[in-house]
């Protein structure tokens, strides 16, 4: 069996300092206004009982990926390691993928003037290095590995702890496993967004 | 429990206008042209008539609506790869071929229901003939064989390009039905939800060309096509309606849905409302049904057009609805995307519609339309009726 890789982050040590966010643009040269990996930021219940919410969110490089199905000229494909990566020759830009993604995780670089997204920092991994966002982050709440190997540090944690992934019920099978996140976190408040009125005061308008 | 985002990305609502507009094109070439094979196709005779003036309306906005999609690439020199690189499992690769094939034999359809006319324009000399006789390809037989075998190809090349019609159409409605992201998009009714507008729209457009091209070239309206267009504004009326159950159907299930489903449905209905339930349901098909469904709105030809009119805005107020409203719906946690039309768009939008008009004007001028008991109006008919009025 080959190297399947995925990531794991373990909400309970992250510190919400953005590193990773950061350490993503510098090394794939990301423009101004668009991010391969960001973490969104929540603030859950009512002072004093309140606490803060962060889902660092990437690529999900799933398994079963809406995005490549869509893709008309086979830009977007699976390489054997399991990385979902954009052949920036062949991408015509026509935002297909960017539609079909149910986690945001794609967009168009306006410099290179092709989709992009989090391809796990290909270049690094051939080069044996780990992620830019597994490599910067302080607390070591980013595990990076291959799932395929029963004695992988991620393996050995998805074995033994309870994880979640974001949107199960869509069939993608994402590949970015969470320990500690909030159901609240994992998929857009849309309920609440009504009720609340939110949708309104960030110019829900045309 | 409330939560409060305050830290996200901004999301760029990617499809805009240009998507929006490739769908109000398509279907309204679509909708005309299935409209106007009721004769040549289904045996409806009334509806013969009309088959020039359709099949040039369908090929020219079809012609147009690719611009769209190609100026919205980000790398539009690289369209051709469309071509030669397929993925049978995007709906827009299914399209490429669809919208190669589906033009091509309506222009065959075309030149056998005009084949005969041009030949008969051919001695009257001046630039239209030389167009014709490029056009004929030397093919100016007009022996009872020959007519017969226009009939038979008319009636085959008519009867291929219906289904393609509805492919070429059906399949921009799985371009978003495919998206399960996307709830408002993700449903199985998308392709029949777009075929219905297209046909509302394309009745609607049809409705007017005809009219244009009757009033300049043959100078007036005649009784029987007052007749057809009553009867087209009676099509209108069925088209609308199923139109409309359609969407009351949609949005009775959205509502019973799950919560993005939900959300999706209550965006468009209260914070949409203007756009949705104002133009495109009130303006788009409430309005123009009371017209239509009276008998006296049906004869009326100022009222047909109107309502016309009115299907038409609704139809592209549809479009851009569900492409940009349907983006608008946040998929991660944050705020709604911004939706902003860049000056450019407009422009080339405005562009494109002006020389797809410049376009079809010119045909019309140039085509014999004559069709059996209306002769067009010529210099040489022009001065025989001075004589006969001396």
């Amino acid at each position: 069996m080959g190297k399947r890789y995925a990531m794991l982050i373990d909400l309970r040590k992250c510190v919400g300092c953005h590193a990773c966010t950061v350490a993503c643009k510098s090394e794939n040269n990301v423009p101004l206004g668009v991010f391969r990996s960001w973490v969104e930021e929540q603030e859950k219940g009512k002072f004093p009982n309140v606490s803060r919410l962060r889902l660092p969110r990437l690529c999900n490089q799933c398994e079963n990926p809406p995005c490549v199905k869509v893709c008309p000229v086979k830009a977007t494909y699976p390489l054997q390691d399991g990385e979902i990566i954009v052949n920036y020759d062949r991408c015509i830009g026509c935002g297909f993928c960017i539609s079909a993604c149910p986690y945001d995780a794609r967009f168009i670089n306006q410099e290179r003037r092709t989709a992009e997204k989090c391809t796990y920092c290909n270049d690094r991994l051939a080069a044996g290095l780990q992620p830019a966002c597994v490599n910067t982050c302080v607390s070591g709440a980013r595990v990076f590995g291959d799932i395929n190997d029963p004695n992988s540090e991620i393996s050995k944690l998805i074995a033994s702890k309870p994880t979640t992934v974001s949107k199960p019920e869509l069939n993608t099978r994402p590949q970015t496993y969470y320990i500690g996140a909030d159901e609240k976190a994992l998929r857009p408040n849309l309920l609440e967004i009504i009720e609340s009125g939110i949708l309104e005061k960030a110019g829900g308008e045309k | 429990m409330t939560t409060v985002n305050f830290f996200s990305i901004n999301r760029e609502i990617y499809w805009g206008l240009f998507i929006a507009l490739y769908f109000f094109y398509t279907g309204m070439s679509a909708g005309s042209f299935i409209l106007t094979s009721l004769g040549g196709v289904f045996g409806i005779e009334k509806y013969k008539k009309i088959a020039k003036t359709g099949v040039i309306l369908a090929i020219v906005l079809l012609a147009f609506a690719p611009v769209h999609l190609i100026i919205h690439l980000a790398q539009p020199g690289r369209f051709l790869t469309l071509l030669y690189r397929i993925n049978l499992t995007s709906p827009m690769s299914w399209g490429v071929y669809l919208l190669l094939l589906y033009p091509l034999v309506l222009i065959i359809y075309a030149w056998f229901l005009f084949r005969q006319d041009m030949v008969r324009g051919l001695d009257k000399g001046g630039f239209k003939a030389s167009v014709y006789r490029f056009l004929l390809f030397g093919k100016t037989d007009m022996s009872e064989a020959a007519k017969e075998n226009d009939r038979k190809k008319q009636k085959l090349f008519g009867t291929v390009g219906v289904p393609l019609a509805l492919l070429v159409h059906g399949y921009t409605g799985f371009i978003l039905g495919v998206v399960e992201a996307r709830a408002i998009w993700y449903t199985p009714l998308m392709p029949f939800i777009f075929l219905m507008s297209a046909m509302v729209s394309g009745t609607g457009l049809f409705a007017i060309v005809l009219l244009l091209v009757e009033k300049f070239k043959f100078g007036k309206i005649n009784e029987d096509i007052k007749l057809l267009i009553a009867d087209i504004a009676n099509l209108m009326k069925w088209f609308i309606f199923a139109d409309a159950i359609l969407m009351i159907v949609y949005f009775i299930t959205l509502w019973y849905s799950g919560e993005t489903s939900y959300a999706a449905a209550y965006y468009f209905l209260y914070k949409e409302t203007g756009s949705f339930l104002g133009i495109e349901i009130g303006v788009g098909l409430l309005l123009p049904f009371i017209i239509v469904f009276s008998k006296k709105g049906r004869q009326s030809i100022t009222a047909v057009v109107i309502a016309s009119i009115m299907t038409i805005i609704g139809v592209l107020f549809m479009r851009i609805n569900f492409v940009v409203g349907g983006q608008r719906i946040p998929l991660t946690n944050g705020q709604i995307p911004e939706f902003a039309v860049p000056g450019w768009e407009v422009g080339a939008i405005v562009a494109i519609a002006a020389a797809a008009v410049a376009v079809l004007a010119f045909i019309y001028s140039i085509m014999p339309m004559n069709r059996p008991g209306v002769e067009e109006k010529t210099a040489k008919t022009n001065s025989n009726a001075k004589e006969v009025a001396r």
